[in-house]
This record gives structure tokens, C-alpha cells and sequence, in this order.
């Protein structure tokens, strides 16, 4: 992992722990371990993952469109962010 | 004639799975012979505790043609909460899916309830014609899964009505191809969004309620299935409107919000989202049979809280929400002067299930006190201002502090407690709650969120925690949520994260 994504990894995770509830440790989520049916989330949070993406990253969902699969995981979030840093 | 139940097609877009009217008609044959072999007789009450698939849709009807009364439950209540409703409604049998969690099935069989699965009905059919008008019809338990339920009572005769009535005001074209995201097991989802256009005719295409994945991809569902209508909540349009491409196809007539307070901006949003001028705030109470009121003809500026006009109700803005002594006409409040909100309206509950204490609390010859505050406008219209009740709407789930002060009343440690509403971004409002804890440890408060997890649905858990030295009273000792609302703003709550082993703090 290059030290960009890992900045980013750090920094989603931080934001997960906020939103996550309250018996799951996200340490314990894998990279590709989709957050709501782990159970790590609730599965309306995912709106508030989409507006900390719009406020850390700028991503403008609106005209790109939101794909859930694509929000899924913590891997799935940080290829969107990196995918928008490259655009 | 609507009064026939002449049930429309089904469709369950996310399966793709889709009955026509024969073949729904069989269903509910298999069904019928199904509750025969397990002895159902008129007036015996039957546990759905699953819902938003084709099968919820054919054991109702084959419930009711053996004159019998469904009880349809939220899938996610626990065993405890469960075994709590089975010992108010004395259910005889209870049909479950492949989704029904095995402890909840194992309580029911527990407390002698005969379990039946709804995708093995078996092949022999048999018909029925037992239904009577006012035959018990749907029990909804509103509140009280932790204590003393409160189950709303409607029979055939007060959901007729209701139907009739939308069906007055609304017509039945724009309701041709139907969509409900919302849950079947309340009001709203089931007797207005479900049933009211399923059993006239019209087709009904169900999905999973309040599914992410599904909201996310709402724009390509409505033109896909060619969606004339749907209903909703503010929390479902929070996300739709952020993460959905709007539809194209332009199928949408009509749109309703209900369950929540809906603002004018998030109204204006869903009219640019969807591309239908026909967008309208649904005011719906489970008693009244839900939507109750509303705009219709709906193609006019937003308003914060406008509803509309009665739909087969008359509504009263009264200066009293007494219901001890007669309505006297003297306490209506003038136009635009705000007020307790009453309605009168045919498709009114028959009352509450064997609870006549509460349903005298809210019912005086035939009006029904809503608790909500309003007023109406110089055009008769109905314009909402706030509630009196004792709720947290989650996201258009209502959720009684009562219910969940019962639980951690019960846990040895708790001395004290208080549920409470907070603001929410996404729900609107979620759970707060203060305790009273004679230990104050991690360890206390790790076995307290334990046993609520044991004892509650997961909606209900709250959100935000706080440990206080106590409780704000009223001089009568009631408990006065706001007081302790107002208290808690001021503390930060419990890192509840860090106390469950859920990692370090951010």
C-alpha cells in the first residue's frame, strides 16, 4: 500500500469510528468486508459516507452517481477517492 | 367494485419474481386449505412476522376469507419482544419465512404458538368466503413490545372505508403500477402504500424495505418497472436525493411522504428529482387507517408542514386534547390559530386491542384525539406545527421511550432512566439515552448494552449514551424528557465504542 492510501485508510478509518456502531471494533473489518452486513454499520450511514467523501475529497456524487457496490467496503471507498484524485 | 377486493397483479423487482392474478388466486387457495389443516377458525388471530415478499400478500387474504385477523410484526423484534406480543394477542398460529431468525420462531413455538412456513404451503386448495365487515381484520402493535402493547384494531368495515375514501379523492388511475420501499408490517406501508391500490386492481411491485442498495438505484427502478406511484419517507429521500440518478422515463404521477414531518425544500427536491408535480406531504395515523389527509391536487408551492384537506375525515383544530368530557364547538380554534388536531373519519380504528383504558383516552365520540398540533389555513387546510406525543420518529419508525425505558428499568443496576429524541442528519431523529447506574464501570454499562441488545429490536438501541446522577422529574414525577435532554446537551456522551471494545476513540 503506498503511503497515500494508507493516509487515506487512516483517515476513513478514524471517520468510520464515529458513524460505526457501537459493539463492532473496525479494526476487526477486513479491507473487502462489506460494512453493512458485517454489521459494522447501519445501512442508512452510508449517505453519511458519501458526504464525508463530498467534504474531505470534493467528489461531487451528484454528477458522478452513487454505485453501492462501490461503497461497500473500505477498499471499494478508497479506490473511489483515489480514482477522483487521478480525474 | 373496490369493495370485492379484487386484488391486482404482484411483482418483487429485486427478485424478479412476479404473480399474476390466477396465479395468486392459487396461492391463496394452497393457503386457505393450509390454515384449515391447522384448525384456523373465524375470530382466531395469526403472527406475520415477515412482510415486503408476494407470500405476506396471499396469507392475508386467505386469513381473512376464513374470517379470521392477521397481526403482522416487525421482523427484527427480539424473542423477548416477540413472547411479549404473543402473551397480549393469544395468536394461534404464526407463519414465518426463510428469514425469520430461529430464536424468533423457537419463542413462538415455546409459548404454544403453531409455526408454518409461508414458502411451503403445500399443494391442496380450498376457498373460503367467511368474512364478515366487521370482522376483526389487522392488529398493528404501535408501541408496548417491551411491556404493554398497544395493538391498533381495524376491521374490514374501517379499512373499506378508508380505501373508499382515497379512492374518492385520489382515483385509482395514478396508482396503476405501484411501488412500496416501506415496511408492510405498519400503517403506512401496508394499508395505504400496499393494499389500498393492490386491492383495487392496481399492481403492486414490493421490494426489501429501506434497503440502501435498492434507494440507491430508485431512478433506474421506476423507469424499469414503469412506476406511476410511490410512497415514502423524508429519511428515504435524504439518501435518494444525494445518491440516485432521477428517472427518465417519466412515468411518475404521483408521489406521497408521510411518517415524518416533510419540510418545502426536501418536497421542491423530490418534484426536481422525480419530475412529478404531484408531490404531497400524506398525514397518516395507524388508528385513522393512515393517510388521512393530504393535497388532492398536489401541483402547488411547498409549504413547511401544509397537509391539506380531510380524505374522508373531518378534521378540527380544538383548543383541548381532553378526552373526558364532550367536545363542546366553543373550543374550536379560529383559522390560522394553532391547536390540537381531531378527526372523524369512518375508517377509524375499532380500538385498541383489549385495552379500552387507552382507547378512552384517545377516542370521545368518535373523535379521535391525533396528538399532533396544527392549524387550519383560510383555505380549510391543514398546516402541522409540531406533537404532543411522546415519540422519537426514526426515520418515519416511531419508537416509545416507554418501551425502552421498560428494559433497562429491568436491569439490576439501572437505577433511574430516561429515552429521548435527538436531531439526526439522516433519520431526522434517532435515540439518547440517560442512565442511572449504581455501577458506573465499563463492565456495567458492557452488560447493559448486552442485555438491551437481548431485550430490543436493533432500531431501538440508541444511538448516543449518557451516564447522569439523575433523572429530571416533573412535581407529579413523571419523567420530563426535555429537562433531561437539555442536560445531557451540555455533557459529552459516553464513547460507547471504546467501552464495547470497539476500538479507540477518534
Amino acid at each position: 500500500m503506498n503511503g497515500d492510501r494508507q493516509q487515506r485508510l487512516q483517515h476513513l478509518t478514524r471517520f468510520l469510528r464515529t458513524i460505526q456502531k457501537p459493539n463492532k471494533p473496525v479494526e476487526s473489518i477486513g479491507m473487502n468486508e462489506n460494512l453493512v452486513t458485517s454489521g459494522l454499520i447501519d445501512s442508512l450511514a452510508l449517505v453519511q459516507i458519501v458526504v464525508y467523501l463530498e467534504n474531505t475529497y470534493g467528489i461531487d456524487f451528484a454528477a458522478l452517481g452513487a454505485d453501492p457496490e462501490r461503497l461497500a467496503s473500505i477498499a471499494s471507498i478508497l479506490d473511489i477517492v483515489e480514482e477522483a484524485a487521478g480525474a | 367494485m373496490l369493495v370485492d377486493l379484487k386484488a391486482g397483479n404482484l411483482a418483487e423487482p429485486v427478485s424478479g419474481r412476479r404473480w399474476e392474478r390466477r396465479r395468486i388466486e392459487r396461492e391463496v387457495a394452497r393457503r386457505i386449505a393450509r390454515f384449515r389443516r391447522h384448525g384456523l377458525a373465524r375470530g382466531d388471530r395469526v403472527f406475520l412476522p415477515f412482510g415486503n415478499r408476494m407470500e405476506f400478500f396471499a396469507e392475508l387474504l386467505a386469513i381473512w376469507r376464513l374470517g379470521a385477523c392477521a397481526v403482522p410484526i416487525d421482523a427484527r423484534l427480539t424473542p423477548f419482544e416477540v413472547e411479549t406480543l404473543v402473551a397480549a394477542a393469544q395468536p394461534r398460529l404464526a407463519v414465518v419465512d426463510d428469514a425469520t431468525a430461529p430464536a424468533v420462531a423457537e419463542a413462538l413455538t415455546s409459548a404454544g404458538v403453531a409455526v408454518a412456513g409461508t414458502t411451503d404451503p403445500g399443494s391442496e386448495e380450498a376457498t373460503a368466503a367467511l368474512l364478515r365487515l366487521d370482522d376483526d381484520a389487522l392488529i398493528l402493535f404501535t408501541s408496548g413490545s417491551t411491556g404493554n402493547p398497544k395493538g391498533v384494531v381495524h376491521t374490514h368495515r374501517s379499512l373499506r372505508a378508508r380505501w373508499m375514501s382515497l379512492r374518492d379523492h385520489l382515483g385509482v388511475a395514478p396508482f396503476a403500477r405501484t411501488l412500496c420501499l416501506l415496511p408492510t408490517h405498519f400503517g403506512h406501508g401496508l394499508i395505504c402504500n400496499c393494499l389500498f391500490p393492490w386491492l383495487s386492481g392496481q399492481d403492486l411491485f414490493v421490494t426489501p424495505p429501506f434497503r440502501p442498495d435498492i434507494i440507491m438505484r430508485l431512478g433506474a427502478l421506476l423507469d424499469e418497472h414503469r412506476i406511476t406511484f410511490m410512497s415514502s419517507v423524508p429519511s428515504l429521500w435524504r439518501l435518494a436525493l444525494k445518491l440516485a440518478r432521477p428517472p427518465q422515463a417519466g412515468t411518475l404521477e404521483r408521489v406521497h411522504c408521510g411518517s415524518a414531518p416533510l419540510s418545502a425544500q426536501v418536497w421542491e427536491d423530490i418534484r426536481r428529482w422525480t419530475g412529478a408535480r404531484q408531490v404531497c406531504n400524506a398525514y397518516g395515523i395507524t388508528e385513522t387507517g393512515s393517510w388521512v389527509a393530504g393535497l388532492g391536487e398536489a401541483d402547488c408551492p411547498a409549504e413547511d408542514g401544509l397537509i391539506g384537506e380531510g380524505w374522508g375525515a373531518v378534521i378540527k383544530v380544538l383548543r383541548t386534547s381532553g378526552t373526558l368530557v364532550p367536545l363542546d364547538a366553543g373550543a374550536e380554534c379560529a383559522t390560522g390559530e394553532a391547536g390540537f388536531v381531531w378527526l372523524n373519519t369512518p375508517a377509524l380504528m375499532k380500538g385498541y386491542f383489549q385495552r379500552d383504558d387507552l382507547t378512552a383516552q384517545a377516542v370521545i365520540d368518535g373523535w379521535f384525539m391525533t396528538g399532533d398540533i396544527g392549524f387550519l389555513d383560510a383555505r380549510g387546510r391543514l398546516v402541522l406545527r409540531g406533537r404532543e406525543r411522546d415519540e422519537i420518529n426514526k426515520g418515519g419508525m416511531k419508537i416509545y421511550p416507554a418501551d425502552v425505558d421498560a428494559v433497562v428499568e429491568r436491569f439490576e443496576q439501572a437505577s433511574d432512566v430516561s429515552t429521548f429524541a435527538l436531531d439526526d442528519e439522516i433519520y431526522g431523529q434517532t435515540v439518547g439515552i440517560a442512565v442511572v447506574l449504581t455501577d458506573q464501570d465499563d463492565a456495567t454499562l458492557r452488560a447493559l448494552h448486552r442485555w438491551m441488545l437481548a431485550h430490543l429490536a436493533e432500531p431501538k438501541m440508541p444511538a448516543r449514551w449518557w451516564v447522569v446522577e439523575s433523572i429530571p422529574r416533573t412535581s407529579r414525577g413523571k419523567i420530563n424528557r426535555d429537562a433531561v435532554k437539555a442536560a445531557c446537551a451540555g455533557l459529552a456522551p459516553l464513547d460507547m465504542a471504546r467501552i464495547l471494545g470497539g476500538g479507540a476513540s477518534a
